[in-house]
């Protein structure tokens, strides 16, 4: 450590159950862990707390934090459990109904039991106000205001706590939400309102609305909840408060208020970022993250640094429905890390159907009852039971030895409800569910790999969430990926995503043209627009000009398809050599996505897009004192482990935290840490870097 | 059956047999993603109207992706055609065609077929993806014409080579695009559909080189197999019973001389479930009518397939394909409505024929099942289809949308209001980009109140769009269905509003349409398209006052709907 004032960054997650704070120290790269659950009831309290034993556990000075991030769940919890603001929606004429009406296709084909999808805004406090504009920008019907007082009157007595304002065409011609806006906020001062060409300037009236209607429905909630927590902060004497959005990259309190839907993916997206920086750490640029829950499997793909972002996204939806089904959650179109999610974890049921297959989920046991294991009246066996009864889990050393593990109970119901119906052995019933739910968490990493044109034999898997590296490598075989790197704290590692990442603010504005009849000055005029707005946000939030990056994108597709692909634009005045670029870029990234292009047909610009981004500081991890012994001091016994190509073998049982940096420890082997289990199959083998980080690979003489 | 598993895995173990499984389905589904994202018209790329599947070399169903349950019986036809067809079938080849009578459905629905080969070229089975086109030439934009023979509702192609051994053959796209409205726009879909094979025919072809093709084409069939053991136990654990129903439709979009209005026709059906089979008689149903509202057998079979799924198998845990359906007996007469003959056009009963068969079904089955069953849905798919000059750039248009009403009540809920029910699953076009692509303004999209049949659990309502035509004259179809037999309510339930449409010229007169009609559309005018809302499940009489009174309160029920048929006061 050096002589000057140590410079501490913190992260914190909250998460359903634990909230994780990390703490990383500039100077010496050394990264501390507390871990402390999550409180429900007073979100504000439980990241005091947990900060304050951060703080004190690793002797940080409130003055020596240079920088304070957040990740949380307050947006998703609020629309899950429905306790958002109460809320109107103001609509053109005619259409106050499209807010429910959606896009008219449901999400079960058969099921005649479904519920109705969700609808934010009930049909009694859904207003229309006679005004239309036309395709064409121009006003079809001038905005009756006189209509707005009896609106406002009603509005102010069904004690409505926020105004979602989304008028027909309004990204193309602004100026009658802007008068409904200006109207409103004048007679209900303290009502937020929310006009669809701030929060969405883009085509289609349902998926506007919709997002909108989200940032008004969270938007109080948010507000109180970051004001509350940044005033604890503050009395604490610790630096501005960030928050994690959905994009990767935080921003300030008073920027996330503006655009509250840009937090639902808050700590799903500090993962992803952590893995992009683990990756930079140890020069492996192309990366697929995967995380591990206990009712879902998140992947994401990471190629030359850069993590993938995508506008299609639902909040609220099932994951199992989420895959190109509309489903019954609220779209949301904004910028959200591309994540593929499935229901898989380890408390995904085991089950057999009615036609004697074996199945696993989606049905999760959860955290309560649990895994038959945990002994708190689970009776469904999980992947977690099975995990164990193959030997990858240590019922001595569960989460620590903190948990009192019921092996035996495990085995019974196994054996009761798959085993027997199938005519197998515990053990070959327990590797066929894991091979089964190991197979539906490789389609997560497929869809963000191969359905995107990116051949995963090409990228390391970064495995963590806390099953993620026990299953890690059956997944890595499925899809041919040779290596697997297991960051040092996978337990909490969405925490340390929050103090490796940088500013970030995304801008988007519809901009319809064929880029063969583009003017290169109209571009120019849109994009510069945008960036002055991030130069005035970066400044604000004090970022040095020579840490300030302006990245420009457009989304383009072919004239006549709805579904567009981003391609960077690059940087300097556009002319015509940046077109031919960017359609260039264009056919190429639709020829690698969907295995065909058509290099004739014209194009189309639907958006484009900036992103400002305050480069932070690089950080570089050390680990702990790893020691120069052998491999074999890090072993703490055998036991017999099952694999599929061998059966049960004895198999060394290592200690992560004693694993020598040189060492190389051939598989099979399992290696314990506090907060996960590595499983290192025969034919792989395991080393540690200097940094702490575990890399997987297959090969060597095994 | 016995109590224990059936042993269609015996030679495979059940772990590499659900992990095969799962991937069959999932190259499905990534089919849909492809196409979605690829294909240039808005009933494709926005409303989502196609199916994907995966076949055996026999043409047999082996996983159908998350798409139409219209398709469900017919899809096996589109691929066993092309078996038929073609003797010799090489790696590199992909086939096209669309004729009802030989595999399709109706003419606008396009299915491209792909064979996925194992090295050393032994064939493994086929990949489809049937796409509704926008238009494929015939009598009217969209192919949606009143006509009374197939050869003039469009381009029939029987299976043809679309690309030999890898290289296209341009003869017979030249022939396609010679023949469609919209030649351009049909150019990028076929190319998004192709594409979308291409990637599943090689995931196919990948499982074979992990698992062997012995294996894979044995747990291909174990899959079907498997289907078909899990339909039987559904079946058995209903009650067993029989009951029969009989329904009118509309008509078949053609008046007769003298007459002012369609003439409905009959449909009957009687169902018999016993043990684990089931089986449904369409005995006494109406010969062929001249309109184009006659359906082939495994169109109608479809709708029998999509009810006895949603009766028997709820929650999904069935994975869909042909096994499913060999429990299942559809008998129909030759030369009727339910089991059209050549040459009598069909193109409406594709899907109206289809919604019908399912509703009905499950009106048969509440005598005996009335658990399992859900009161009437819209019944219909709404179709509007228009085309013409955009006057904004002198090209040729053709809009093809559909309109959603309510989907049944069921025993213990509501109906779900304005979403896309039974054999269909189409999305709408959203408002913004019917504009920006069409000369036409939608001037309201919106729920029709009281059009929900009162119970004492409501119906769905219904939708209304209306569209305002700019600066030309269209040329404009309607097609929907209940416009005389609003759908049913179960037990005492309310019938949904019937469906209506009309034109409002510029001076505001109003005109009437037939529920199928074939129309100019003057500039300045407007369609109104009111689709059917769902029926009532119990009497209304026992129906929660609050949640009456909080119907009124969002509009979705009348203050008088509420007096009259609730007898609540508001």
């Amino acid at each position: 450590m050096t002589g000057s004032q140590p410079r501490y960054r913190i992260g914190v997650d909250v998460g359903g159950t634990f909230t994780d704070v990390a703490v990383v120290d500039e100077a010496s790269g050394r990264i501390g862990v507390v871990k402390t659950s999550t409180t429900p009831r007073d979100f504000v309290a439980g990241v005091i707390d947990a900060l304050k034993a951060a703080m004190s556990r690793h002797r940080v000075a409130a003055s020596d934090v240079v920088l304070l991030s957040h990740a949380t769940t307050v947006v998703t919890n609020a629309i899950l459990e429905e306790r958002g603001a109460k809320t109107a929606l103001i609509a053109t004429r005619g259409f106050r109904d499209v807010l429910e009406l959606r896009r008219s296709a449901r999400a079960r084909l058969y099921d005649r039991n479904q519920e109705p999808p969700a609808v934010l805004v009930p049909r009694h406090r859904r207003f229309e106000v006679t005004e239309r504009v036309g395709a064409d920008g121009e006003v079809v019907v001038p905005l009756a205001e006189e209509e707005l007082d009896a609106i406002v009157e009603e509005i102010g007595n069904e004690g409505v706590e926020a105004v979602a304002v989304c008028l027909l065409f309004s990204f193309l011609h602004d100026d009658h939400e802007r008068r409904v806006g200006a109207r409103l906020r004048a007679a209900l001062p303290g009502v937020p309102v929310f006009l669809s060409c701030d929060v969405l300037p883009e085509l289609k009236e349902f998926e506007r609305t919709s997002t909108t209607a989200v940032c008004a429905y969270v938007g109080p909630l948010l507000v109180s909840y970051l004001e509350r927590l940044e005033r604890a902060t503050r009395a604490l004497k610790l630096p501005p408060l960030h928050v994690m959005g959905s994009s990767g990259g935080v921003l300030d309190v008073a920027e996330s208020v503006k655009m509250p839907v840009m937090a639902v993916e808050s700590g799903p997206a500090a993962g992803v970022i952590a893995a992009a920086f683990i990756g930079g750490q140890i020069d492996e640029p192309n990366l697929i993250s995967f995380d591990m829950g206990g009712t879902t499997a998140k992947a994401s793909l990471i190629a030359d640094g850069r993590i993938e972002v995508t506008s299609e996204y639902e909040v609220g939806a099932d994951a199992n429905v989420a895959r190109w089904m509309h489903g019954v959650g609220h779209p949301v179109k904004a910028p959200v890390i591309d994540l593929a999610e499935v229901s898989a974890g380890g408390g995904s049921i085991a089950w057999i159907d009615p036609g004697g297959g074996l199945r696993v989920g989606p049905r999760s046991a959860g955290a309560e009852p649990g895994p038959v294991c945990y002994g708190r009246g689970g009776r469904d066996p999980t992947v977690t039971d099975c995990d164990l009864i193959l030997g990858y889990l240590d019922p001595d050393y569960f989460l620590g030895g903190e948990l009192a593990i019921d092996t035996a109970a495990a085995e019974a119901a196994l054996r009761e409800k798959i085993a027997e119906p199938l005519g197998l052995s515990v053990l070959e019933a327990a590797a066929g569910v894991v091979e089964v739910v190991d197979h539906n968490m490789a389609e997560a990493l497929r869809i963000v790999s191969v359905e995107r044109g990116h051949d995963p034999r090409e990228f390391a898997l970064v495995a963590f969430g806390g099953a993620g590296p026990a299953h890690a490598a059956s997944l890595a075989r499925e899809l041919g990926i040779p290596k697997i790197i297991v960051p040092p704290i996978p337990g909490g590692f969405s925490a340390l995503g929050l103090v490796a990442t940088d500013l970030r603010r995304d801008y988007v504005r519809t901009f319809h043209g064929r880029l063969d009849r583009v003017s290169p000055d109209e571009i120019s005029e849109a994009l510069s627009t945008m960036e002055a707005a991030g130069r005035a946000v970066l400044a604000a939030a004090g970022v040095p000009e020579a840490r300030r990056r302006l990245r420009r994108a457009a989304d383009v597709r072919y004239t006549r398809q709805a579904y567009e692909l981003t391609v960077p634009i690059e940087d300097g005045t556009i002319g015509a050599a940046h077109l031919a670029k960017l359609a260039e870029a264009f056919h190429a990234r639709h020829r690698a996505t969907y295995g065909h292009d058509s290099p004739g047909e014209p194009l189309q610009i639907v958006n484009l897009r900036v992103g400002a981004i305050g480069v932070l500081e690089g950080l570089d991890l050390k680990a702990g004192d790893a020691g120069n012994g052998a491999v074999d001091d890090a072993r703490r016994g055998t036991r017999p482990v099952y694999f599929k190509d061998t059966g049960a073998v004895a198999c060394d049982i290592l200690d992560r935290d004693r694993l020598p940096s040189r060492g190389d420890a051939p598989g099979p082997a399992v290696i314990e840490a506090a907060d996960t289990t590595i499983v290192v199959p025969p034919g792989w083998r395991a080393r540690i870097d200097p940094r702490g980080v575990l890399v997987v690979e297959e090969g060597g003489d095994g | 059956m016995a109590d224990t598993a059936p042993g269609a895995f015996a030679d495979d173990d059940p772990v590499t047999f659900e992990v095969v499984k799962n991937s069959l389905y999932s190259m499905a589904a990534e089919m849909r993603v492809v196409l979605s994202k690829t294909a240039y018209s808005p009933i494709l790329k926005s409303a989502g109207d196609f199916s994907c599947g995966i076949f055996d070399m026999r043409g047999d169903m082996v996983a159908q992706g998350p798409d139409l349950p219209m398709h469900l019986g017919s899809m096996p036809l589109a691929v066993k055609a092309v078996i038929r067809a073609w003797e010799e079938i090489a790696p590199g080849d992909v086939f096209i065609h669309n004729d009802p009578y030989f595999g399709g459905s109706h003419l606008p629905d396009v299915n491209v077929v792909t064979p996925a080969f194992a090295d050393g070229g032994r064939l493994l089975g086929f990949v489809c993806l049937r796409a509704h086109w926008p238009d494929v030439g015939g009598g009217a934009p969209g192919s949606y014409g009143v006509e009374t023979e197939i050869f003039a509702e469009g381009l029939r192609l029987p299976p043809v080579r679309l690309y030999r051994r890898g290289e296209p053959v341009r003869e017979v796209e030249d022939i396609i695009f010679a023949n469609v409205r919209t030649p351009e726009e049909g150019r990028g879909n076929l190319r998004a559909q192709v594409g979308a094979n291409r990637r599943a025919a090689a995931r196919l072809e990948g499982l074979a080189r992990r698992h062997g093709a012995d294996r894979l084409l044995r747990i291909m069939r174990g899959v079907m197999d498997r289907s078909e053991a899990m339909m039987r136990r559904a079946l058995a654990a209903l009650p067993d019973g029989e009951g029969s129903f009989e329904d009118f439709c509309d008509g078949d979009g053609i008046l007769e001389p003298g007459e002012t209005e369609d003439s409905p026709f009959a449909i009957r059906l009687r169902v018999r479930k016993s043990g684990d089979t089931l089986a449904v008689d369409f005995a006494g149903t109406d010969p062929v009518v001249r309109g184009p509202m006659n359906s082939p057998l495994a169109v109608t079979a479809s709708g029998v397939y999509t009810a006895v799924k949603t009766v028997a198998d709820s929650d999904a845990a069935i994975p869909p394909n042909s096994g499913c359906w060999r429990p299942i007996s559809v008998n129909a007469e030759p030369g009727t409505v339910v089991n059209a003959t050549f040459p009598a056009p069909v193109v409406y009963a594709n899907h109206e024929i289809a919604h019908r068969v399912c509703d009905m079904v499950f009106m048969a089955m509440s005598g005996f099942a009335p658990d399992n069953v859900m009161a009437c849905s819209q019944g219909t798919s709404a179709i509007l289809a228009m085309g013409g000059i955009d006057p904004r750039d002198g090209a040729r248009y053709v809009n093809y949308e559909v309109v959603k009403g309510g989907f049944g009540a069921r025993p213990g809920k509501d109906g779900i209001n304005a979403i896309a029910a039974s054999v269909a699953n189409t999305a709408n076009t959203p408002v913004e980009v019917v504009e920006m692509s069409f000369p036409l303004r939608v001037d309201r999209y919106e729920l029709i109140p009281d059009s929900g049949g009162a119970g004492e659990y409501r119906g769905g309502l219904a939708a209304r769009r209306v569209w305002k035509v700019l600066g030309h004259v269209a040329e404009a179809t309607v097609c929907c269905e209940r416009s005389k037999s609003p759908p049913f309510g179960l037990f005492g339930g309310g019938a949904g509003a019937p469906a209506r449409v009309y034109l409002i010229e510029a001076d505001g007169a109003r005109r009437d349409l037939n529920s199928k009609e074939h129309f100019l559309a003057p500039e300045g005018s407007e369609i109104w398209y009111e689709v059917p809302g769902s029926g009532g499940f119990g009497p209304p009489s026992k129906r929660d006052p609050a949640k009456v009174r909080a119907d009124v309160r969002d509009g979705y029920v009348s203050a008088e709907s509420a007096r009259r048929d609730y007898g609540v006061e508001v």
